[in-house]
């Protein structure tokens, strides 16, 4: 079951570099042309360093690129700005405690995500913790210690037993979610409790069961004083004529092991955003259907539209509203 | 022609059109159409069926029932006939009630046998598939392999009419190319295959009433006379009355609207009760969106839209529906849900995609 879920990472960088192909991403914003590029760059080297590390894993991103149809490109474009706009908000909201006021992100099962690399370098009061299994992290740090230019944008790593790759702002470390007591000790370690905290976790909390995700989402609130929680995943839909989660369920199972224990529980926006326990003002949640069609402009509509022939707006629509974002405010 | 003036025709199709491929799928067609060469011999007569070629027929649709392909010389010699067959149909190729409606199925060829099954073996009842036969589904090869046999085995008891999938641009991103590349080894039945659809009659008028088409209508067509003067042999357009039969929507908002899918039109109910009564139609019976009943009516039942693949895609948990009409019109809508697959003969079991 581990690995099947580590091997969603695969998953999720082959998407995202599919997406950078095609020119969905990165989003295009007048004045961001540098940090455009950069963004390129970095999935590229990041690319070309899985394929030197592990050829297995390199060929599966490679075959999932090249057959990804618009709609995984569509939602892969808005899962990565949704995520991205919402840690801007919550950076530009710390922001107004001055400059030096230090924010701290604490990215679960973070995989081949390499945000922390532009963002590390964007906000110099920030602090960075990536978290996963013991082998993608290890796989990362290789990945990040072999290329010259993850080395230039994050410092060399200093050696140390508790991590993988650490610097004075960066830390990968790997750490299982799913026992509390290690999750406390990593924590403890690496992060500062009174430090305002954003906590990450995209398409995490899917994988783990009920009672764990419960306790990992009970810890980490009490143990942090302020905090932001942004979880991006799956919900399975409440409506009882609505099969999708049903049979994304099975398909996942059947085909990969791969099970999602809380598809079906926190199944509807309004029930996957309770499992946080914040009370209404502090939290929000938006399907990625949603996000579509309220948050992308009609210009980036517009250029979306152009990169390829998307047919199937019913299709999209479904799975769309079957992804969330939700956010978790505490004080 | 009323056209709204809000919507700024020209702009959208230029803008929407233009750039709709990547650099990858435009560099993969290296021959234009009619280079299969499947068409560099055609009768000028309608294929005569004999007992030689239908043997030969017969053993191709027994051998494709069990979702196995032919080879790439025997996909040769049936898109010849094919053609000889199609060349013949009209643009507006006429049929007869009783008849089955049935809409998209894409490469989904074990919900395809469920079809049959739920609306009766072919030729005992008469079909009219109004496209999208490939495309998205994994066996898109088998699926139309069979459809194509079957025409031209029992050519007055199917009809196949052409979908915006079945087009060299689309097939390249959509699964259909890349499926026959996996399966031959090469792009030649891909070519075979569409130069093929290029002879695919575009709409069908069922005892003058039933209007049945692939997608929807097109402010350049007020009249069913019209669509009969188009040249429909060639690759489907990016724009114009070709393009839009393909590739139009209904829409509850009135007139001619900008398509989402940069292809096409949205019409309203005005425009489609209009295009009925100029033509003196009871019904417009299209396919192209996904429903997840199978079915679902618009513009206060001028308008139906019809779905045959169920479950789509392997992940949408739809279900699927045909549409019978009797001797006397009667409509009724026969709705059924995905078949097991069993084994997976030709490719290994893959997962449809989902954000992980």
């Amino acid at each position: 079951m581990n690995r099947a879920v580590q091997e969603t990472d695969y998953d999720a960088f082959s998407c995202k570099v599919s997406a950078i192909a095609k020119h969905y991403l990165p989003r295009q914003v007048a004045g961001e042309e540098k940090e455009e590029g950069e963004f390129v760059q970095l999935h590229m080297a990041y690319a070309q360093g899985l394929k030197s590390v592990s050829r297995r894993a390199y060929s599966k991103v490679d075959r999932a690129v090249k057959s990804a149809q618009p709609v995984m490109n569509y939602g892969t474009y808005l899962r990565s700005i949704a995520i991205d706009e919402a840690i801007a908000c919550f950076l530009k909201e710390h922001a107004n405690f001055g400059a030096d006021a230090p924010v701290q992100v604490v990215n679960l099962g973070c995989g081949s995500d390499l945000r922390m690399v532009q963002l590390l370098s964007q906000v110099p009061h920030m602090k960075w913790l990536d978290l996963d299994f013991k082998e993608s992290v290890a796989l990362k740090s290789r990945i990040l210690k072999d290329n010259s230019l993850f080395q230039r944008e994050l410092g060399p790593s200093e050696a140390t037993e508790t991590a993988e790759y650490s610097t004075s702002r960066y830390c990968l470390a790997s750490c299982n979610l799913n026992d509390i007591a290690q999750v406390a000790e990593t924590l403890k370690r690496f992060t500062t409790q009174d430090c305002p905290t954003l906590v990450l976790s995209e398409c995490v909390l899917c994988y783990m069961k009920s009672i764990e995700s419960r306790a990992l989402i009970d810890y980490i609130k009490s143990f942090y004083k302020t905090g932001t929680w942004i979880s991006y995943d799956p919900i399975g839909g409440d409506d009882s004529a609505d099969k999708f989660g049903k049979i994304m369920q099975t398909n996942l199972r059947e085909s990969r092991h791969l099970e999602m224990p809380t598809l079906m529980i926190f199944n509807s926006p309004e029930k996957y955003v309770q499992r946080f326990d914040t009370p209404p003002p502090s939290t929000s949640v938006v399907t990625m259907w949603q996000y579509y069609v309220q948050s992308v402009s009609s210009e980036e509509k517009m250029r979306l539209k152009a990169l390829q022939f998307l047919d199937e707006i019913e299709e999209l629509e479904i799975i769309l509203s079957h992804y969330i974002l939700a956010e978790a405010s505490w004080l | 022609m009323e056209i709204d003036n809000d919507v700024p025709m020209q702009d959208a199709t230029e803008e929407t059109l233009d750039p709709t491929l990547d650099e990858d799928a435009l560099s993969k067609v290296q021959e234009g159409p009619g280079s299969s060469g499947i068409a560099d011999h055609k009768a000028s007569k309608p294929l005569q069926l004999d007992s030689g070629n239908i043997g030969q027929l017969d053993e191709w649709i027994e051998h494709l029932g069990k979702c196995q392909v032919l080879s790439e010389d025997d996909v040769g010699r049936l898109c010849k006939m094919a053609v000889d067959v199609l060349q013949f149909e009209e643009n507006v190729q006429p049929v007869n009630v009783p008849v089955t409606i049935c809409g998209d199925v894409h490469g989904q060829f074990h919900d395809l046998m469920e079809l049959f099954k739920i609306g009766g073996p072919c030729p005992d009842t008469n079909y009219l598939f109004m496209g999208d036969y490939v495309d998205r589904g994994y066996y898109s090869v088998e699926t139309v392999s069979y459809l194509v046999a079957m025409k031209v085995r029992y050519p007055k008891r199917i009809t196949i009419l052409r979908g915006n999938h079945e087009s060299r641009q689309i097939t390249q991103v959509y699964g259909f190319y890349d499926e026959c590349l996996r399966k031959y080894g090469s792009a030649n039945v891909w070519k075979m295959f569409t130069d093929l659809f290029d002879y695919f009659p575009i709409t069908a008028l069922v005892d003058n009433k039933v209007f049945c088409l692939h997608g929807g209508l097109s402010p350049m067509i007020e009249t069913i006379d019209q669509v009969r003067e188009l040249n429909r042999i060639q690759e489907v357009p990016h724009e114009g009355p070709m393009c839009d039969l393909l590739w139009s929507d209904p829409d509850d908002r009135g007139g001619w609207g900008i398509s989402p899918r940069g292809a096409g039109f949205t019409f309203g109910q005005d425009i489609s009760e209009q295009f009925n009564h100029t033509n003196d139609l009871s019904l417009i019976a299209r396919a192209h969106q996904l429903v997840m009943e199978g079915y679902a009516w618009s513009h206060q039942q001028s308008v139906v839209t019809i779905f045959s693949a169920p479950n789509y895609c392997y992940r949408c948990g739809n279900q699927a529906a045909i549409m019978e009409m009797d001797e006397n019109h009667n409509r009724q809508f026969l709705q059924y849900d995905p078949s097991m697959r069993p084994g997976e003969p030709t490719v290994s079991r893959k997962t449809p995609d989902y954000f992980l």
